[in-house]
């Protein structure tokens, strides 16, 4: 008896429950993507934040505004100085920057000096003995909690040790917290 | 109707079956997670993501003699004192390689000491692309952890799905009784390694083309 007062009415309904299957496959291909997009984007953002992927070249001796102050390439040399291991090559980079917004702290988190080569290997800073910065200039983590004011003009660099084979290729690089993923890589100063 | 309440409960049963297999079985999150090995031999260069690495010669002592903050400092031990030399280098970026482990021949694992205090010599070597270091990792052993063992070399503690390099140390000559050949009374930690006892023990004799 139930039987039947079920099957008189939804003649129609196979129809129905069709479209609406359908409608629901339709709407998993969009929202499952949209989920995974959504659960990984905290994920995604942090790692951009944390990586110097994309790089913006700058010519030499142009001044370009970069985290909070104005970023132009001061000197890049190299040489065989102080205690080196074989085969090694010191190499001192700086920059002059003119402070626009003066919170270091927060424009500077993780900031970054590179070399990089034509192959795309990439230096950091390393202490080599017996060669200091020149007068003047500060490393990236004292130049943070130098209290400069917007206006001035700072010099920042580090000393790096690169491998020989690398001296004629290599261009020097900033990376900061607030502009990652994006970073600045000058061209050489000419000869 | 009665087969399609059978055919359901089969389902079921299989479900339930099917569904507690998969949490038994189910890997813990650390070893889903677990570093790559990557292996190799002494002697050998081996290629971890971050970092290449080349386990030059282990030495092992009943004592090691280091100097700390200017004073010298004799340390015993109830096993054996092991000092792997490696060769490290980075391959695409400057980096840190940190962590050596001891694995024994019954997978028992062994951590670094943290006896000797911060030497520039120990863990964490910083690394550079191109520019060969020569890095320190010092164990203290069980005499029956050698023979076999491995050593696993990271760049980090715990890197999740990052590179591990797994040096078999097939070039410890051991006795009959698994204890390695040739072992040191003392070895002394800031002497030129090139004064004392046996250097020998990897395949390639004394593998020291990276130091100047």
């Amino acid at each position: 008896m139930t039987a039947v007062s079920t099957d008189a009415e939804p003649s129609a309904d196979p129809q129905a429950e069709k479209k609406w299957r359908r409608r629901g496959l339709l709407a998993l291909a969009v929202l499952l993507p949209l989920t995974l997009a959504e659960t990984s984007f905290d994920s995604v953002r942090e790692w951009l934040r944390g990586e110097d992927l994309i790089a913006r070249d700058i010519a030499f001796g142009q001044s370009v505004p970069f985290g909070g102050g104005s970023w132009k390439l001061a000197d890049l040399r190299g040489g065989k100085a102080g205690r080196l291991p074989e085969g090694a090559f010191a190499v001192i980079a700086t920059f002059t920057v003119t402070i626009r917004d003066p919170d270091l702290q927060k424009q500077w988190l993780g900031c970054k000096l590179m070399l990089i080569d034509a192959a795309g290997h990439r230096w950091l800073p390393d202490i080599i003995a017996g060669v200091g910065l020149p007068d003047g200039v500060m490393n990236c983590a004292s130049a943070i909690f130098s209290g400069a004011k917007p206006g001035d003009t700072i010099t920042v660099g580090d000393t790096f040790i690169i491998p020989q084979d690398a001296v004629k290729t290599i261009r020097p690089a900033v990376g900061l917290g607030s502009e990652r993923p994006w970073y600045l890589r000058f061209q050489r100063p000419p000869k | 109707m009665k087969i399609r309440v059978l055919g359901n409960l089969a389902i079921l049963a299989a479900t339930v079956a099917l569904s507690y297999g998969m949490q038994v079985t189910k890997p813990h999150y650390a070893d889903l997670t677990a570093p790559l090995p990557v292996d190799g031999a002494m002697g050998k260069r081996v290629h971890a993501r971050s970092f290449d690495v080349r386990l030059e010669k282990v030495v092992f002592a009943r004592q090691l003699k280091t100097n700390q903050f200017g004073q010298e400092k004799l340390l015993t031990t109830s096993g054996l004192w092991a000092v792997a030399t490696t060769s490290l280098t980075a391959t695409d970026a400057s980096t840190t390689v940190a962590d050596g482990t001891w694995q024994g021949p019954t997978d028992l694992r062994y951590n670094q000491t943290e006896r000797l205090g911060y030497r520039q010599d120990m863990p964490p070597h910083g690394v550079d692309p191109g520019l060969g270091k020569l890095g320190l990792f010092v164990f203290e052993v069980p005499p029956d952890q050698i023979r076999g063992a491995k050593l696993l070399i990271a760049a980090r503690r715990f890197g999740p799905l990052d590179a591990q390099a797994r040096i078999s140390l097939d070039g410890v000559r051991t006795g009959p009784d698994g204890q390695p050949a040739d072992i040191l009374p003392q070895y002394d930690l800031d002497a030129p390694p090139r004064d004392q006892g046996p250097q020998d023990q990897g395949p390639q004799g004394p593998a020291q083309e990276t130091r100047p």
